[in-house]
């Protein structure tokens, strides 16, 4: 996965025309929306959008785009889409459960060993408050995974790299959404 | 580059403290609201918990947007004007 730090013109660029793009192929299947399905088509594009366009390259693109796709209705639309381009990877079940349950047992150990050494150095209310501020940053994290597509299989560095990327991504989102509202806002009030 | 590469695969409970104060950083670049503090975990829970807040606050933006795209794009087809905005928006 190649960092993305901030938010270039080009990307911003690539997001608006694969967002419209996709807007349109909405609207040539579906004529005569009514207000809730424009928001559904102006959505469900976006998000296409913006996860097309890391190719494929982060787990919570592609998380993404499979979710979209789960659906039977938007799977028609989902394939036209990216009929030119990439190929929608169906997200292979990660490989990482039974390992971890082998890497989890070893850790349990591990940790009630080093508890006990620690408890014996620092004493029974400093391990005590360490292990709360563990279990915080704990449960901080379970919520976390729910909100990064894909992001309940993994941990530690790999969340975090994604988190990163998911961030950026959706603040360029955010921002040419932003804009085009604003633009059509101010076009409707000069007519 | 490659070891470092294995390493991680096979075990990430063995991450360096420095990748994650790296990794944190960047984080706390990112969020809007949110001072440098020394990395020990209170202050990873408080990053963690406005990381959090940011990603779903970003979401319920997404959302409005949405809302209000679909009210002011009364017409999603090439002849209106709001198709012509888009259309200088892309050139």
């Amino acid at each position: 996965m190649k960092a993305r730090t901030g938010y270039s013109t080009s990307l911003k660029q690539e997001f608006l025309k694969k967002w419209i793009k996709g807007i349109r192929i909405y609207s040539n299947f579906k004529k005569d929306m009514n207000i809730l399905e424009r928001k559904k088509a102006i959505k469900l594009s976006a998000d296409l959008a913006i996860a097309s366009t890391r190719n494929a390259s982060t787990r919570w693109s592609r998380t993404l785009t499979a979710n979209i796709s789960k659906n039977e209705t938007n799977k028609i639309f989902v394939e036209q889409i990216f009929s030119d381009s990439e190929v929608i990877k169906k997200e292979a079940p990660s490989r990482l459960m039974a390992r971890s349950n082998r890497i989890a047992s070893k850790k349990i150990w591990r940790r009630s060993h080093i508890t006990q050494i620690k408890a014996r150095k620092m004493g029974p209310y400093a391990v005590k408050a360490r292990s709360i501020a563990k279990k915080l940053v704990k449960n901080r994290t379970k919520v976390l995974k729910s909100l990064v597509p894909g992001g309940e299989n993994m941990d530690g560095i790999s969340l975090i790299k994604e988190t990163l990327d998911y961030i950026v991504s959706l603040r360029v989102q955010v921002d040419v959404m932003r804009r085009l509202a604003s633009a059509a806002e101010n076009s409707t009030r000069s007519l | 580059m490659s070891s470092r590469r294995s390493r991680q695969s096979t075990s990430s409970s063995r991450i360096t403290d420095d990748q994650i104060i790296e990794l944190v950083s960047k984080l706390q670049q990112l969020l809007p609201e949110i001072r440098d503090r020394r990395s020990n975990k209170a202050s990873a829970n408080k990053v963690l918990q406005e990381t959090c807040n940011y990603i779903r606050s970003l979401h319920r933006e997404v959302d409005d947007l949405s809302e209000r795209l679909s009210q002011l794009l009364s017409t999603i087809d090439a002849d209106s004007p709001e198709a012509g905005i888009i259309r200088s928006l892309i050139m």
